[in-house]
């Protein structure tokens, strides 16, 4: 089964259990990624954006359906194969930030590197060119408490592309951040994850990201609409 | 406090109840173990207590001898010449059923018509008609004895049967006459392994022709004229003693086991009391959001305070109870475990029976809430400092411990210099002694999470060497954590420090005893002759015994000892009378430098010499001289030595047997040495002795006396080592629900990890070294705290409480040991919290607060 599109949803399917009472969150999402291709994601809160993303990285598993990512169908691998195939190939920047908070600015930037492979000296070196490129070269062995918003983000961001993943998912990245910053996040994720040729699913509600999107798609009655 | 806050209070901890379980089980167990101790040593010795009540009725004073027992014209002088009336004679002895299961019971010869004010116990529950038809039948009939109820339906026995007995003049039929009915548990459990009969079968039976254990005595307060013309009228072998002082010298005798027994019990407690601090400290931060929110709202500080403290006492209540429910039936087992090494030790308890009073579960109760409400101070204060206005980050939460941990490492370091002063200046106060070991311990307890975080710098930068982040994850996790990780490793170093201090201190003890005991056993065989030492036909078959003894082939030479007991400044002393040959000579270790003609003077002045314990408890000096009862008057005897002897911790006095039998009549021999000429097959003299000898005495190589010492020494510790393994427990309990509540609170970043590609397995490993580093540390730092106590134990505890030096034998084994306990401890206590989280799926992880 190959496709051209760097991601491939087909009919997709998910719901959760509350109270001995079935919801549905997804019926038969259907979707296809091209390679490099920047995708919005809009929606109400609780309207599942968290949980498509989720299903995109293979943390969540789906009902039914398949999520196709490099022509390989996470749905069909074991848990501890998706979290190989996550490890390799993806990209996580959350809303809160996520960093490990006993690590460093540069242990957390190393950590997914150190889960490929043995790291090595330039690794250490692209580590602190990223950092310099993020403008957090002083920050190298700050813990992520001391950090403001916007820094904690962009090092986020460099951890999410340290280790050169095809796909980058953000959930919400600006939703924690002001202005200014939040348009500073967007910009840098701009730079490094479109113009570095990577496919990006981004969930938001900031409609500033709207013009930088090749694809805007909404979350509506359970399914994708395009805008 | 408002109806909806405690709602919010009662909503949490139902939310969470792992918690909430773990907290109850943390007051529970340190409850019970405190009241199972108190239950145990005190039902022991009320148990003693009342088995006497109920054989000595209204008596207030007793007659009692030593081994050679009362002559029964002393009676009959006391009744008729003296006119004294209200005296109960009485004998005593131990027989042992034939049949079934070869049970040992108290045979009890009584005078059936006594006066009613002398009535035993038993007698008094029983009809009149019983007493007046059964009691003269039981006077008439010879060999006739009476049972309880229930002990002769155990038995299998109706009226008129008979059933055989053997005592120390073989075997003997008895015959009963009668059943006695007992109307309480207490009286159920005494009369179980009790047979009654008259004075004159007892002595037949026991073969005490003439002679009476004990005279029971009613003597009103305003009667002095009567104490003293019994006093004038006693010969020197006997002592009058109030019934009261009895009881109070069975209690001052074990006092310094209690003690130490109770202070075992306590640093359960202790252990108990860190944990529930670590869970109180755990729900408070947990919900540090919800306080803010409500601080928000106009609750105030106060309002705050009480809502955890109010948990706290709801929790101190249910665990408590808990507690004493547990105890009680820990106790049950403790029971039996302590009052076995009181018969070992001290005296002999026939039927213990756990007895419960309001007074112990009050003090349970006491302890129980007290303990709580002091470990929940420091976290309800936290918590009324939360801001109103900001939260306060994890993080900064953690700065504040560490600002905190130095504050508290100043005051720790005054506690272990505290303690360790007291130890040197506690004098002879047992009590002050075990409080420097927890003032030590506590110390140490309270520097842990400073120590930790030291530790956690090193094995970060090791690990991180060779494993590189996910190496360094472990030790930065518990230095992040460290106000929880602290305080469960500083639980768990208690724990295993006080581990690897006793056990440091039993082997040392161990090694000590049996350089002793195979010092003391330069006799090839030991000839043991058992029985009641009351009567001259005794002594003259023990004298033919040894006689051909020595006559056999292979004998070299012989020794003896008779072990019996004197009157010494007004007490029942032990004594131990010698007849010692060069070899013999050379088994005494003495504490001091003794003089060349220290056995010439042992042999042929008036002088005695004394073991540690009894110099220590008596405070007596070599040159001091006490006073022996006798027949002709009180004579001073000298002490000219002091001797190392494990054998009691109450110790006993020693004399030749020239000077022995100069003053005390001859009661024989209680064991004989044998010496055998070089080449001579010990087995085949062994059973050349043998025939020489009755069924009641035995001959056992020094080896076998040896091992059987040793076996007997290993008993005695049984308890201690039953309650640190319940200590060590505890201190697991700790681990195991700090680090669930770590986890717990933990889901999150654990999801984040999951999230970049850490796989289900990495994470299980990542938590087990966390949890493993923890009882590394913790068993690390237990080394030279296990150490300091061990050494309080040796030279300062165990001598002040038993009278006993002995040398420090230092074994690495036992800090390996120790080190291992805890490692393996955390480990285990990780598993669980490890799978739990490593099975969470990780978007659920992600979506936790």
């Amino acid at each position: 089964m190959t496709t051209d599109a760097a991601i491939s949803i087909q009919k997709l399917n998910k719901s959760y259990q509350e109270s001995g009472q079935q919801h549905a969150v997804f019926n038969d999402l259907q979707l296809d990624v091209k390679r490099g291709e920047f995708i919005v994601l809009l929606g109400r809160s609780g309207s599942g954006k968290s949980t498509f993303l989720n299903l995109l990285s293979g943390i969540d598993p789906p009902d039914s359906g398949k999520v196709i990512i490099n022509n390989i169908d996470i749905t069909g691998l074991s848990e501890h194969d998706r979290t190989l195939f996550r490890r390799h190939h993806i990209g996580f920047v959350f809303q809160s930030y996520n960093l490990i908070p006993t690590l460093t600015v540069a242990e957390n930037l190393l950590l997914p590197l150190e889960l490929i492979k043995r790291v090595s000296r330039k690794d250490h070196d692209h580590v602190e060119e990223l950092l310099a490129k993020l403008k957090l070269s002083d920050r190298l062995d700050s813990y992520p408490d001391r950090l403001s918003g916007g820094e904690q983000q962009r090092v986020a961001i460099a951890r999410a592309l340290i280790h050169d993943p095809d796909v980058i998912l953000a959930d919400e990245p600006t939703g924690n951040l002001d202005l200014d910053t939040a348009e500073q996040v967007l910009e840098l994720l701009d730079i490094l994850v479109r113009k570095a040729g990577k496919t990006m699913i981004m969930a938001t509600h900031s409609q500033e990201v709207i013009g930088k999107a090749d694809r805007v798609l909404s979350i509506h009655n359970k399914t994708l609409q395009l805008r | 406090m408002s109806a909806i806050l405690k709602r919010s209070s009662r909503n949490f901890l139902w939310q969470h109840p792992w918690q909430l379980a773990l907290a109850i089980l943390g007051i529970a167990l340190g409850v019970a173990v405190v009241i199972a101790i108190d239950l145990a040593m005190e039902s022991s010795l009320k148990s003693f207590n009342q088995a006497s009540q109920a054989m000595s009725g209204t008596a207030t004073h007793r007659i009692i001898a030593s081994d050679g027992g009362l002559d029964e014209k002393l009676y009959t002088g006391l009744r008729v010449e003296r006119g004294i009336a209200n005296l109960a004679p009485i004998v005593t002895g131990y027989v042992k059923l034939v049949q079934p299961g070869e049970d040992n019971f108290k045979l009890i010869g009584i005078d059936p018509f006594i006066e009613k004010s002398l009535h035993a116990g038993w007698q008094n529950g029983q009809s009149e008609s019983f007493s007046r038809d059964l009691l003269t039948r039981l006077l008439s009939e010879p060999n006739s004895v009476l049972l309880s109820e229930k002990t002769a339906q155990q038995l299998h026995l109706q009226i008129n049967d008979q059933f055989k007995v053997i005592t120390d003049q073989g075997a003997q039929q008895l015959k009963l006459i009668g059943l006695f009915s007992v109307n309480d548990a207490v009286a159920e459990q005494i009369s179980a392994k009790l047979i009654i009969t008259d004075i004159a079968t007892a002595q037949e039976v026991l073969g005490l022709f003439g002679r009476l254990s004990s005279i029971d005595i009613v003597i009103e307060p305003d009667d002095p004229g009567t104490l003293a013309a019994i006093q004038q009228s006693l010969p020197g072998s006997a002592l009058l003693v109030s019934i009261d002082s009895q009881a109070e010298s069975m209690r001052e005798m074990t006092r310094a086991f209690a003690i130490n027994l109770k202070a075992l019990g306590l640093l359960s407690l202790l252990v108990g009391m860190f944990l529930i601090y670590n869970t109180m400290t755990f729900l408070v931060m947990q919900r540090r959001r919800l306080i803010g929110s409500l601080r928000l709202l106009g609750v105030t500080r106060q309002q705050i305070f009480k809502l955890v403290i109010g948990e706290a006492l709801l929790l101190a209540l249910i665990g408590t109870v808990v507690g004493i429910l547990l105890g009680i039936a820990l106790g049950q087992g403790l029971l039996y475990l302590i009052s076995g090494t009181i018969n070992a030790i001290y005296f002999r308890i026939d039927a213990a029976t756990l007895m419960i009073t309001p007074l112990q579960i009050g003090k349970g109760v006491l302890l129980g809430i007290s303990a709580t409400l002091l470990a929940v101070l420091p976290p309800a204060y936290e918590a009324t400092q939360l801001s109103a206005v900001k939260v306060l980050a994890r993080s900064q939460l953690e700065l504040g411990s560490r600002r905190l941990i130095k504050t508290v490492g100043l005051i720790s370091m005054l506690l272990i210099i505290g303690g360790l002063v007291t130890a040197w200046f506690s004098g002879q106060s047992i009590t002050l002694g075990l409080a420097s070991i927890f003032l030590i311990l506590f110390g140490f307890g309270l520097l842990t999470p400073a120590i930790t975080l030291l530790f956690t710098k090193l094995f970060e930068r090791v690990f991180g060497l060779f494993l590189g982040i996910l190496g360094r994850l472990p030790a930065r996790m518990v230095a992040a954590e460290i106000s929880r990780t602290g305080i469960a490793i500083a639980a768990l170093m208690i724990a295993v420090s006080a581990t690897i201090g006793m056990d440091l201190m039993i082997g040392s003890f161990r090694q000590t005893v049996a350089q002793w005991v195979h010092a003391s056993l330069p006799a090839d065989l030991y000839v043991s002759i058992l029985g009641d030492k009351m009567t001259a036909e005794k002594a003259l078959s023990d004298h033919q015994l040894k006689n051909e003894i020595a006559k056999l082939a292979g004998v070299q030479m012989l020794s003896s000892a008779l072990h019996t007991k004197l009157i010494a400044d007004d007490q029942l002393t032990k004594i131990s009378v010698f007849e010692l040959n060069e070899a013999s000579k050379q088994g005494f270790i003495f504490k001091h430098q003794v003089a060349d003609d220290l056995w010439a003077r042992f042999d042929n002045q008036q002088s005695i010499i004394v073991t540690e314990p009894y110099a220590y408890h008596h405070a007596v000096k070599i040159g001091q001289k006490i006073r022996l009862k006798t027949d002709q008057g009180e004579q001073a005897f000298e002490v000219i030595a002091i001797y190392a002897d494990y054998s009691g911790d109450q110790g006993h006095l020693a004399m030749s047997r020239q000077n022995y039998q100069r003053y005390w009549p001859d009661l024989g021999y209680s064991g004989i040495g044998v010496y055998a000429k070089a080449g001579t097959d010990l087995k085949q003299l062994e059973s050349r002795i043998n025939q020489l000898m009755t069924t009641q005495q035995t001959v056992k190589s020094n080896q076998d006396i040896y091992k059987a010492s040793m076996e007997v020494f290993e008993q005695t510790f049984t308890i201690t080592e039953t309650l640190r393994w319940l200590s060590a427990a505890i201190a697991f309990v700790g681990v195991f629900s700090a680090l669930m509540a770590l986890q717990f609170e933990r889901t999150r970043q654990l999801g984040i990890l999951r999230a970049i590609g850490i796989t289900s397995r990495q994470l299980t490993v990542l938590i087990i070294s966390e949890t493993g580093l923890m009882g590394l540390i913790a068993g690390l730092l237990a080394i030279p705290v296990g150490f300091i106590v061990a050494y309080v134990l040796i030279f300062v505890v165990y001598q002040r409480s038993f009278g006993w030096t002995m040398a420090f034998y230092f074994d690495a084994g036992v800090l390996y040991q120790g080190v291992a306990l805890a490692f393996i401890a955390a480990l285990l206590a990780g598993i669980f919290p490890a799978m739990k989280m490593a099975q969470t799926h990780p978007a659920e992880a992600l979506r936790t607060e």
